[in-house]
């Protein structure tokens, strides 16, 4: 972890006043409510997870507040039409605070199969299931498919590979080729 | 401060000035490199941390007009596309996929063949053994063989990396329509190699590799370089390329991160700033002798800027495929329908590439093509979309024309001052025929492949990764820009190695020429050195 990484503490009701906290609430629960067993953004977005993306991306904070500012209304749904028409960038900052907020949520990310992008250890030494099931193979065997400069068309090679197999295992090749452990340099 | 000119002075850390810069200090030139970024620790990339996504829409944003970080200067855009970058020793490399297909033979005659454009004045055999030294140089994954190219002895440094559940099911499929496809080449490791640790599939790419598996020319070659002597200057803005009376490129004049101007002079002047801020630089560059700026005479300077329409086509299954994970550059590709068949009513075609489609912030609000839903469907719909999509990137070929351009803004400028770059661009009806073709073409995979629903970007905003051909190369000074070196003609010492020398955009994804073409122009600057014409 580095100094980059943003913490989760914080206290958001610096930047929020009560006003802005029950309107979020309001729009949390219209935009994302607890449905199909999931939890409802209202309930996920505390204060902790707002403070945990507004300290990632303090440039939402500005308009985010002024999605929720008191002049647009205390209806949810006028002011998310207002804000849709009139003010997509603040429509938008509100959408990402709120989203960012809810997946970034472990019991949300559990409840959608979502681990995060794992590191996942590469097996290349192993034999790739598309070259067992004969998919490249039938790529081959429908030859050439590069258009020759010199005729225009589809270049057709004579004595062609027509497997995998049968290039990789191409005595008169191999010195020139594989993955043989060169270094770069 | 009074400093010996260096041999050589590269404007511009990203693929090509890395490039030219390891082989010229292998070389032994005196290299100095001035970069308007700065280096990064791969430890701060946010892809391994919980708050990537939403990173990943701001401070690794790949439009330089969102994140707006000091380094980036503002890009004012008439355009229905934005033109991507990255400041930093990498440069767009460290925001770039890593898919790493070559341009293909035809893509080099595309007026002898198709009646439309220009040839260029080299072939692809000409680049062949550049693209197999660039590939070691690089650390190249791939499968040998691929018929949409001519037969090469020589594999790909490293096996490929996996096509994920999603490319096999799509494999299957178009083994069964007999259309073309093949696990994509990607600068990206599926092995140890070169001292840099494999690919773990978080597919962040575009967000810095937190491996180091991904190349970028801060890991691959600048460290060479500074190992030989190359002195890189972070934080170096360039504000013109100086000449003498001679008319010979005399050094540059760059500002520092506290606003200090400075001077750095060279015998040769390197530009590697890409088709942008290339373009930028020489029509900044300009003054009473060049008053149409830098290695203009041709009128061609910032003119013909190509950037590839691009298309997605998702593809959403029933099944789980995981496809959150795996590496962005693609997992496979196809060149079915790359050739030109007139028949379609366009000439030319596109590369497709199959990649991941990110995490449940990108579901709930996607960049690409689909939707957002609100209410109690939201969970229904980040359900089947999250790990259930296989995107297409559907890259067609961008014809030139003068109309698309850049130019100089006498309203916006840069931290320092310097006056902003405009982009000119609209897509042209070739290439609009092009892309609805694909994607129906693309859509018709995807349903073979078990798809139950289709969602299409008909024109990705932001998707300008590919900046091309401010400056074409050629072999008549009047319809051109460089010769067939990358050496300006109007200055015989001053080089342009970054895209900005292509004379057409082909169809792919350009990194793999563009490093290619770089260490071609530095190869024959070894070659040349004593011929070299200097100043005294």
């Amino acid at each position: 972890m580095t100094g980059r990484d943003p913490g989760v503490s914080g206290d958001p009701m610096t930047f929020m006043d009560d006003h802005a906290r029950t309107t979020f609430a309001a729009i949390a629960e219209r935009l994302i409510p607890a449905a199909h067993g999931m939890p409802s953004a209202a309930d996920v977005v505390n204060e902790a997870r707002l403070a945990f993306v507004l300290r990632s991306r303090p440039d939402l904070l500005e308009p985010f507040l002024a999605a929720l500012r008191p002049e647009l209304g205390d209806d949810p749904d006028a002011r998310l039409a207002t804000l849709g028409r009139d003010e997509p960038a603040n429509l938008g900052a509100l959408q990402l605070v709120l989203v960012g907020g809810y997946y970034t949520d472990k019991r949300v990310k559990q409840g959608i199969g979502y681990p995060g992008q794992e590191a996942i250890e590469l097996r290349s030494w192993e034999v790739p299931p598309y070259l067992e099931e004969g998919l490249i193979d039938a790529v081959l065997a429908r030859g050439q498919v590069w258009r020759d400069p010199a005729t225009g068309v589809r270049a057709v090679i004579d004595g062609s590979t027509k497997t995998y197999a049968e290039r990789y295992w191409s005595a008169e090749r191999r010195p020139e080729g594989g993955n043989d452990g060169r270094d770069g340099s | 401060m009074t400093t010996e000119p260096a041999d050589v002075l590269i404007i511009g850390a990203g693929a090509s000035g890395g490039v030219v810069g390891r082989r010229l200090a292998e070389a032994g030139f005196s290299v100095v490199c001035l970069e308007q970024g700065d280096w990064h620790d791969r430890a701060d990339y946010p892809g391994d941390k919980l708050d990537w996504e939403l990173k990943a829409r701001k401070d690794w944003a790949t439009s330089p007009n969102i994140r707006g970080l000091p380094e980036d200067y503002p890009i004012v855009e008439h355009s229905p596309v934005s033109p991507l970058m990255y400041s930093g020793v990498g440069g767009s490399m460290l925001i770039f996929a890593g898919a790493w297909p070559r341009m293909l033979p035809s893509d080099f005659r595309v007026r002898s063949l198709d009646g439309i454009a220009d040839d260029w004045p080299i072939s692809y055999d000409e680049l062949l053994p550049y693209f197999r030294q660039t590939d070691r140089d690089f650390g190249v994954s791939g499968l040998a063989g691929d018929p949409a190219y001519p037969p090469d002895p020589e594999d790909p440094p490293l096996p490929p990396l996996p096509i994920g559940a999603a490319g096999l099911k799509v494999a299957r499929a178009h083994t069964r329509l007999g259309w073309h496809w093949w696990p994509e080449f990607n600068s990206i490791l599926s092995a140890p190699y070169d001292g840099r640790r494999p690919c773990v599939q978080r597919s962040t790419c575009q967000s810095g590799c937190n491996e180091g598996a991904k190349a970028s020319t801060d890991l691959t070659h600048w460290p060479k370089a500074i190992a030989k002597g190359a002195r890189l200057v972070t934080g170096a803005r360039v504000r013109r390329v100086e000449t003498d009376a001679q008319g010979l490129a005399s050094g540059a004049t760059w500002i520092d991160r506290d606003g200090a101007e400075h001077f750095e002079p060279a015998k040769v002047v390197v530009l590697a700033a890409n088709a942008i801020g290339t373009a930028r630089l020489l029509l900044l560059s300009g003054d009473a002798r060049h008053p149409e700026g830098l290695a203009n005479s041709s009128g061609l300077v910032g003119k013909r800027l190509m950037m590839h329409p691009f298309a997605n086509v998702a593809g959403l299954f029933d099944e789980p495929l995981m496809s959150w994970q795996g590496q962005f550059g693609d997992l496979i590709e196809s060149l079915e329908f790359y050739e030109t068949d007139e028949r379609r009513g366009f000439v030319r075609g596109a590369r497709w590439g199959l990649a991941p489609t990110g995490g449940p912030i990108n579901t709930a609000l996607p960049s690409r093509a689909g939707t957002q839903v609100w209410g109690p469907d939201h969970h229904l719909h980040v359900r089947s979309h999250l790990g259930h999509g296989a995107n297409w990137g559907l890259f067609a070929e961008d014809l030139p024309d003068e109309a698309n351009r850049v130019t100089l803004s006498d309203s916006v400028a840069d931290s320092s001052g310097i006056a902003a770059p405009e982009v000119h661009y609209r897509m042209g009806d070739n290439a609009r025929k092009m892309l609805d073709f694909h994607i129906e073409r693309a859509t018709e995979s995807l349903l073979e492949a078990g798809a139950h629903s289709i969602e299409v970007d008909r024109l990705m905003r932001y998707s300008g990764w590919h900046l091309l051909g401010t400056a074409r190369m050629g072999d008549d000074p009047a319809t051109s820009v460089l010769d067939r070196w990358n050496r300006t003609h109007d200055v015989p010492n001053l080089y342009v190695v970054d895209g900005s020398s292509f004379v057409t955009s082909s169809g792919v994804n350009p990194t793999s020429t563009i490093v290619a073409i770089a260490l071609r122009a530095a190869e024959h600057m070894i070659e040349t050195r004593f011929e070299q014409q200097v100043p005294t």
